[in-house]
This record gives C-alpha cells, sequence and structure tokens, in this order.
C-alpha cells in the first residue's frame, strides 16, 4: 500500500506552504475523500487543529467554518436562523452517524451530484472565503465554475445573508436513504401588493383566499441535471413582482427547461417529467402557503 | 504510523498504515465486536463513538482519530454487567443473526444520549444509519423504547 504523509498545520498560515505540495489533498472529515482515489494522494492536511469550526451569526450575515459537520451547522442553524432552508436540506442527508462526520467544506470541494448542501446554499448566493493560491471571498457559483480558483485553494468558511424568506427543498429519491435523483430548492420573499388590499386587510381577501402579495427575490436552484446545476433565472423573472393568485403554476412548471442525463433507475425524459410535477408542487407551496 | 488511541477508556499506542481506516485498525486490534458490513457507510455495522458521536468506522481514516475517545459496543457494558440498552435488546428479541446488533446499539445509546426521550419518529432517525436484514426493524424499536422505560424506572 502506499504511503500517505499526514500534516497537522494548527495556524491558517502553515496551510498554503502545504498546498503548494505535489498530491496534496485537503481532509476534513474523510468521507468525501474515500469516495474518490486514495491511489492519486501522496499526501493529507488534516484541518482538525485548525480554528474553522464555527456556525455563527456575524451581524446579519451567517458563517460557517469549512470543519463544521452538517449535524452541527443543522443544530446551530435552529439557534440562530431557525427558518434557514440548509436545516431541512441537510437533516435529509445521508444518514445520522454521515451527518456527524460529513463537512461542509469537504461537500463543496467534492460536489457529488446527489449533494443535498448546494442547491441550498446556491438559492442562499452564499461566497466560499479561500487562503492559498487565489486568497479571498467568492461567489459559490464562480468558485464552482473556475478551476483555476479552485486549484491549491483551502475553503476557509462559507458565508451568506440571514434573510427572513419563505423556503422550500425537495429531493427526488426512492427510498429515504438512497442519493437523491435530483433536488429543488426554492427562496421567494413575498409582500404586500401595492396595488392589493389596504394594511388593515391586509392578511386576508373577502373570499377568505390569501391577500394579495407580490413575490420578491425569487431564487430556483435544480441540482443533479445535466449541467450538475442549474438556477432557473427565466423562471425567476417570470416570477419576479407578480401575484402568486395570477400565475399559472402547472404551465411555468411544464415550460422547464432543464435537461437531466440518464441515471440509474431514471431515464432522462422522466426525469424531466418528475422535476416539472415537483416544481409546480414546490411553487404551490412555497407562493400559495 | 504509530499513534494513541483512548480506546473503551484505555489508551493504547497502535501501529497502522497511513491510509488505514479506523474500522481496520481496531478489527486489526481485537475490537472485533465492530462488524464490516457494506464498507461504504450505508449500513452501520461498523458503528462506533468517535468522541462522543455514531460514526461509520468505514468512513473515518485512522490517523485522523490519534488522540481521540473511540467507543465500541463492548465498551458500554460487559458480559455479566450489560448496558441498559444491551439488555433491551436482548429482552425485545431485536437480536437475531446479530450482526448489526453491535452498531443499533451504539447508535441508540447515542441517539439516547443527546435526547433521552425520543419519540418514535425520533428512535427511527436515530437509527437512519443502519440496516438489519431479519427483525424487519420492529422489535429494534420495541426494545429502544424498553430502554428508554428501564432508564426511567431506575
Amino acid at each position: 500500500m502506499k504511503e500517505i504523509t499526514w500534516y497537522f498545520p494548527s495556524t491558517l498560515e502553515e496551510v498554503p506552504e502545504l498546498l503548494e505540495k505535489e498530491g496534496v489533498f485537503i481532509h476534513g472529515g474523510g468521507t468525501a475523500l474515500l469516495r474518490s482515489n486514495l491511489a492519486r494522494v501522496e499526501g493529507l492536511i488534516d484541518l482538525k487543529a485548525l480554528p474553522l469550526n464555527y456556525c455563527r451569526d456575524r451581524e446579519g450575515v451567517i458563517e460557517i467554518g469549512t470543519s463544521c459537520t452538517y449535524r452541527q451547522v443543522i443544530e446551530v442553524l435552529q439557534k440562530i436562523d431557525s427558518n434557514n432552508i440548509l436545516i431541512r436540506a441537510l437533516s435529509v442527508a445521508a444518514s445520522t452517524p454521515l451527518r456527524n462526520r460529513i463537512t461542509l467544506g469537504g461537500s463543496i470541494a467534492f460536489f457529488p451530484v446527489w449533494s443535498d448542501l448546494m442547491g441550498p446554499l446556491m438559492v442562499l448566493e452564499a461566497e466560499v472565503t479561500l487562503i492559498g493560491s487565489n486568497k479571498g471571498s467568492f461567489p459559490l457559483v464562480e468558485y464552482l465554475k473556475k478551476r483555476e480558483i479552485r486549484n491549491r485553494s483551502l475553503i476557509t468558511g462559507i458565508s451568506f445573508k440571514k434573510r427572513e424568506l419563505n423556503s422550500y427543498y425537495f429531493r427526488q429519491s426512492r427510498t429515504r436513504f438512497d442519493y437523491s435523483a435530483f433536488s429543488i430548492s426554492i427562496l421567494v420573499k413575498k409582500s404586500a401588493s401595492p396595488s392589493g388590499p389596504g394594511p388593515a386587510s391586509a392578511s386576508m381577501t373577502s373570499s377568505g383566499s390569501p391577500s394579495a402579495s407580490t413575490i420578491e427575490e425569487p431564487a430556483i436552484v435544480i441540482v443533479g441535471c445535466r449541467n450538475k446545476f442549474s438556477r432557473l433565472s427565466s423562471l425567476e423573472d417570470s416570477l419576479k413582482n407578480r401575484s402568486p393568485a395570477d400565475l399559472q403554476l402547472k404551465d411555468i412548471a411544464g415550460s422547464l427547461e432543464v435537461e437531466f442525463a440518464a441515471k440509474k433507475n431514471y431515464s432522462p425524459d422522466y426525469l424531466k417529467h418528475l422535476a416539472a410535477v415537483e416544481l409546480e408542487r414546490a411553487l404551490k407551496a412555497v407562493l400559495r402557503s | 504510523m504509530i499513534g494513541n488511541f483512548i480506546i473503551n477508556g484505555e489508551k493504547k499506542e497502535i501501529s497502522y498504515h497511513s491510509s488505514d481506516l479506523l474500522l481496520t485498525l481496531l478489527r486489526d486490534n481485537g475490537f472485533t465486536e465492530v462488524k464490516e458490513g457494506c464498507g461504504q457507510g450505508d449500513c452501520g455495522a461498523c458503528l462506533v463513538l468517535l468522541a462522543g458521536k455514531a460514526v461509520n468506522s468505514c468512513q473515518v481514516l485512522a490517523a485522523s482519530a490519534v488522540d481521540m475517545e473511540i467507543t465500541t459496543v463492548k465498551g458500554l457494558g460487559t458480559i455479566h454487567e450489560p448496558h441498559i440498552i444491551q439488555r433491551a435488546f436482548v429482552e425485545a428479541g431485536a437480536v437475531q443473526c446479530g450482526f448489526c446488533t453491535p452498531g443499533m446499539i451504539i447508535a441508540a445509546y447515542a441517539l439516547l444520549k443527546k435526547n433521552p426521550t425520543p419519540n418514535e419518529k425520533e428512535i427511527k432517525e436515530g437509527l437512519d444509519g443502519n440496516l438489519c436484514r431479519c427483525t424487519g426493524y420492529e422489535k429494534i424499536i420495541d426494545a429502544v423504547k424498553l430502554a428508554l422505560k428501564k432508564d426511567r424506572a431506575r
């Protein structure tokens, strides 16, 4: 068996030099590493001793250290941002013992197609903070799209603004523990329509249905499609400043322009049909709740 | 590589390979109560407590567990003085072939430590990383409920 050199840095300053070494990878929880090929690993930088295990609200910005496990994130967010979409998404990811081990940083760097983390982080418009050859903060999507940013860099943390938004998370899987075939993440803000009823009667219309409101800041992401992830920008644009009651959700979801590759037990057409049905349900739930 | 591991309360200096899994290290050093099942983190047969949290030892590289506390099912109770959960598993008939039992008991222990009064849904969630091919799970859930009852009666 090939020998792997382990590095245990205790300060962040030691890390950039280690990242320059050939064949060196990061070790957080190790679950992603063990799913890839250890044969190409010459060395591992263990993050255990680094101060990257935090989850906090700093002046309205949620900051999560790269070494935080799913379980830690769920437990802390329940206290500081209890409506956060990440709580719902991470609670259904993997299993209890794996959630005790999988770290946020590892999940971002590895980004498996079945990820329950990435969709929520994308709708939250998260940023990743890096050290190494590309020091600084980058939008998550830019980090994912540009290989040159990722090379010889360590994600030290993830951050996003804390906002009061309606959220919805759905994962398609045949059984609870199965990898998801795709997931849908939605964030949306609904506000009272300026042309709707006045403030005194804003909660209900005379017919007893929910009051007129308009959709603001919609963010919709599907993960698991042919391009790995897709932000549904044209759908978001078509929802902006509209009243949920005026929308023909079936038509909107039916015109879904996302393609899927064949997966075990799913054909591309079937996945597309499923995604359209679930998107319609998701929009109903989040917009008309 | 040589490292110190605190296994079931005892500090042990162990020699291991740099790419060994915690599961391999434990089994090679006599802790065969930790079972090797799927090797992918799906079945929970290899569950141990690492620093108090249940983890799949097949998903942990041994080098990352140096100087940490590891508890296997044998660290919870002895044959003459079994842990309340171990006793409940026997009394409820939750053990058939027994292969999943060490992992199930570790998962139940971790659950009850975190949440001493789980409802049925929470019990199922706590055991969601453990597979059993014999019992159909009913008896296992009964066993956790029985352990709760026994614990309250103490």
